[in-house]
């Protein structure tokens, strides 16, 4: 009986031990979505990780290839199969809060994030006052890729437009998405922002688009779908005949490749006498909920080693991804400053507005904006009646809200 | 009116009173459905009182075997020798007792039950930074139809339990023998072979298609949308707000977006339809003409557009005709136009061209089977109307026509049904667009109910509004196809052709 007491015994501890082992690393498994070409490069940089930490060496990570943009919606689709750790592009954040998706960031890694990012990035994984994401990258924006055989001066809109008809060439802006249109409203000075409560549901519409200031904006972009040159579109894969067009670093290679020799890019031009101005984008990295505290500091301490400042800057090294770093002494390294598509979005940089959270409704309702101009339907609307246009466009913005 | 004053009318008199008499039958129509619907629902509660009545009186007149079966399933035909039928009935009862009363109190029948009325009431939270989740809403109601169904089968299988019993008793009792488990597998191989057949299609279709549709049409009555998304927070039951929201007269937004979007889809079924079908015909006869070389090869590169997947086809052409695509290209550099034809940003060119180019995916398939059903059109209808005297025009319309319609009536039909919820068509083209600030809810003006309903499900997870329009084009599509059916001639005049 003795016996057996002491192997009981003995099996308490060692079972004790364990768990109390088990609290201080993680040896479960991880499953990780990032972008299909980011796979590779972030299987290494887990091994890396998982080789300075010998308390997480035991668990096993699996990478998975999963779109940014597709991330949030397989998320709040089905929470329980979906990944613990996902990269994710930050108009999604809003929706994930809203569905209770993603974790809040970890005290600690919080004040870090905060202290080493750039304020755009910051302010963007943020949902009322309450840090939800590891911010990743600072690249999310749109500039001018260019033709210098083609565009003399890539200043001025109508210079661009003018030049380009004048080559029997095409011009690219994607007047019809949310993302892209608020170059011109912003441009003239307007204002659209929404205001969250700490869980995501939105709370006030800050606008001032039905103005003067959003009829000139308007009026601009009406002036623009006017011209013979003018496409719709922000992608270079399926653009034809380019010119010149609005479009972000991730299509960086392909422009190189289409313009050859000459291959430009700038910042965004001036419209109408004022300079075009845009969102700033990022990518973060979000946590889901864990029902498992051991795991969940796992995963917080891999989303902070898969956005600290070697890894961003490898990320921005590696020939398939250069993604552009968020975090500011990344930014600082010579060859982040040296690259030409990079420095263009610097540039413009400095005149857009770092993306906050806008309801889906928001982004329909752009687009049904976008898709009236394209459709000509306000080429002949005077002052008054864009006014009215615009007035049911922040009504509708408004209802979005509630949606 | 009488038979001979019918024929003295004029021809588009005889049209009118054929339409308005069937406008004239429909209250008719209405009052004699209500009557059968009446007579139903009377002979569901006699069926049902007689059930019950007969439940006591087996029970009063039967022996303890019986009156033991009622709480023990297949207690009776175990005593009486029926093995294999009474262990079955008892192995159900015991997995419905288990399914329904389990001790893991979470997963038991009872407890999706219990919570059915509400859909759960604890919220998720957290403690410290881990979370808990609280009730899930969707299993909720997910197991709790299902285990209202389990409950349903359960009440039906003691109901047949007992009148198991009943016959055994009487069988016993006027010395006949009972038949064993033996007896039962050699009968469903032989003359139950059905019921052996069609168990496991049955299974299936309550599984995958009836148990799916009950949780859709309940879904219409949640909150189940963005903000109300399980596991991390609840949804609950509100009634018919989905259905106001979305019919209501007065609202400016969704109402009028539904009906926009409900009439566009009824053109485009039409013209899809009907245009196909003429066109389809059309060529099929001119192919057949006597005289017409190289008749195989016509074909074959008509045919080419089905060998093609549309996905393939449908977003090359939409390439094609984009602003910036091959058409306008040429079109500019020629000279014939200045500025790009607005293909698919105007809403009204949009329309047209998606139903144009469905013209081109759609004849090649109505052209194969006019084909064939013209070539089975008698010969010597066409030879005799020759000799009377009939030029081409008169013979189409009064031969090849009517018997098109015939035999083709059927097809016409389920082929509107199709073309209101042809989904790749419009996805594929036009993806709905253009969108408009007039419309709300991300449709477009070339959305149809199924495409609006997939970009509410998929990009904004409304999944209330979404199920409320899949019950709307249950409603349209049945209502159009009872009206239509009903007017076709394969079924009026069915005897006319045979």
């Amino acid at each position: 009986m003795k016996k057996f007491l002491a192997i009981v015994l003995t099996v308490v501890m060692v079972l004790s031990l364990a768990s109390f082992a088990s609290a201080e690393g993680f040896s479960g498994d991880i499953k990780i979505w990032v972008a299909d070409k980011a796979v590779d490069f972030t299987v290494n940089q887990v091994e890396t990780f998982k080789a300075a930490h010998p308390e997480y060496a035991g668990m096993t990570v699996t990478v998975e290839a999963v779109g940014e943009g597709d991330a949030a919606n397989k998320v709040i689709t089905d929470v329980e199969s979906a990944a613990d750790i996902y990269g994710f592009a930050q108009d999604q954040l809003g929706r994930l809060v809203q569905a209770a998706a993603i974790e809040v960031v970890e005290e600690e890694n919080a004040k870090k994030v905060e202290a080493e990012n750039d304020p755009g990035s910051v302010s963007a994984v943020k949902v009322g006052g309450v840090m939800y994401a590891y911010p990743m990258t600072s690249d999310n924006g749109y500039f001018l890729y260019y033709d210098k055989s083609v565009v003399t001066d890539p200043t001025d809109l109508d210079k661009i437009l003018a030049d380009c008809a004048a080559a029997g060439k095409n011009f690219y802006f994607e007047v019809n998405s949310g993302w892209y249109q608020v170059a011109f409203f912003f441009a003239q000075g307007c204002e659209l922002t929404y205001e969250t409560d700490n869980e995501g549901a939105y709370t006030k519409l800050n606008t001032d688009y039905a103005s003067d200031k959003g009829v000139a904006a308007l009026k601009s972009m009406i002036k623009m779908a006017k011209s013979p040159a003018y496409q719709n579109g922000s992608s270079l894969s399926t653009a034809t005949n380019v010119g010149a067009i609005v479009d972000g670093v991730w299509d960086a290679g392909a422009a190189k490749e289409l313009f050859g020799e000459n291959y430009a890019a700038t910042k965004l031009p001036v419209a109408d006498g004022v300079q075009l101005s845009g969102f700033g984008g990022f990518k973060m990295l979000g946590i889901k909920p864990q029902t498992d505290d051991a795991k969940l500091a796992a995963c917080d301490a891999l989303a902070a080693y898969l956005t600290s400042e070697e890894v961003q800057l490898a990320r921005f090294m590696d020939p398939n991804l250069q993604w552009g770093p968020s975090n500011l002494n990344a930014q600082q390294n010579e060859a982040v400053k040296a690259d030409v598509a990079l420095s263009a979005l610097g540039a413009q940089l400095a005149y857009t507005i770092p993306q906050g959270q806008y309801p889906g409704g928001y982004w329909t309702t752009a687009t049904g904006l976008g898709d009236d101009i394209l459709a000509h339907k306000l080429d002949d609307a005077d002052d008054a009646a864009l006014l009215e246009v615009l007035k049911t466009f922040v009504a509708n913005c408004e209802a979005a809200m509630n949606q | 009116m009488a038979d001979l004053e019918y024929f003295k009318l004029s021809k588009p008199q005889k049209m009118l009173r054929g339409i308005g008499s069937f406008f004239a039958r429909i209250p008719q129509g209405i009052v004699n459905g209500l009557k059968k619907l009446a007579q139903l629902v009377v002979s569901l509660f006699k069926g049902l009182g007689a059930n019950i009545a007969d439940l006591f009186t087996t029970f009063k007149n039967g022996d303890w075997k019986t009156r033991l079966s009622y709480l023990v399933m297949g207690f009776g035909s175990c005593a009486r020798g029926q093995w294999g039928r009474g262990i079955l009935f008892f192995l159900f009862q015991t997995v419905f007792n288990v399914y329904m009363f389990m001790p893991n109190a979470e997963f038991s029948g009872c407890y999706y039950l219990g919570k059915l009325s509400t859909l759960g009431t604890v919220e998720t939270y957290k403690q410290g930074r881990k979370t808990v989740y609280g009730d899930n809403s969707f299993f909720i109601l997910l197991y709790g139809v299902l285990t209202i169904f389990f409950i349903i089968a359960f009440i039906y299988t003691w109901r047949v339990n007992i009148k198991q019993n009943k016959i055994n008793e009487q069988l016993l009792k006027s010395g006949h023998k009972l038949k064993t488990a033996k007896d039962d597998l050699d009968s469903l191989r032989d003359e139950q072979f059905h019921k052996t057949m069609l168990a496991l299609p049955t299974l299936g279709v309550t599984v995958f298609t009836i148990l799916p549709i009950f949780f859709m049409i309940l879904v219409a009555f949640t909150n189940f949308d963005a903000t109300h998304q399980p596991p991390g927070k609840l949804f609950t039951w509100v009634g018919w707000d989905n259905f106001n929201q979305l019919l209501a007269m007065d609202s400016a937004s969704y109402g009028d977006t539904f009906r926009h979007v409900l009439l566009w889809t009824l053109i485009w079924a039409f013209f899809a339809t009907f245009l196909n079908y003429f066109l389809g015909m059309l060529v099929a006869i001119m192919i057949n003409k006597k005289g017409i070389k190289l008749k195989k090869m016509w074909r074959t590169i008509l045919v080419m557009t089905i060998a093609i997947p549309q996905f393939v086809s449908l977003l090359y052409v939409s390439k094609m005709f984009a602003a910036d695509g091959l058409v306008n290209t040429y079109l500019m550099k020629w000279g014939w136009i200045s500025s790009p034809l607005p293909f698919w940003t105007d809403p009204v060119w949009a329309r047209v061209t998606i139903i144009v180019i469905n013209v081109w995916i759609g004849i090649p398939y109505l052209m194969l089977i006019a084909t064939g059903i013209l070539m089975n059109i008698p010969a010597d209808l066409y030879e005799s109307a020759r000799i009377d005297g009939a030029n081409a025009f008169q013979m189409y319309r009064k031969i090849t026509l009517p018997y098109m319609l015939f035999v083709t009536g059927p097809y016409l039909l389920t082929s509107f049904t199709g073309n209101i919820n042809n989904f790749n068509v419009i996805f594929l083209l036009s993806g709905g667009k253009p969108l408009s600030l007039d419309l709300a809810g991300g449709a477009g003006h070339t959305d149809l109910l199924i495409t609006w309903l997939y970009k509410m499900t998929v990009n904004d997870t409304n999944y209330k509004l979404a199920a409320v329009i899949g019950i709307l084009v249950f409603v349209v599509t049945a209502v159009i196809n009872l009206i239509v059916y009903n007017m076709i001639p394969s079924v009026k005049n069915e005897e006319d052709f045979q």
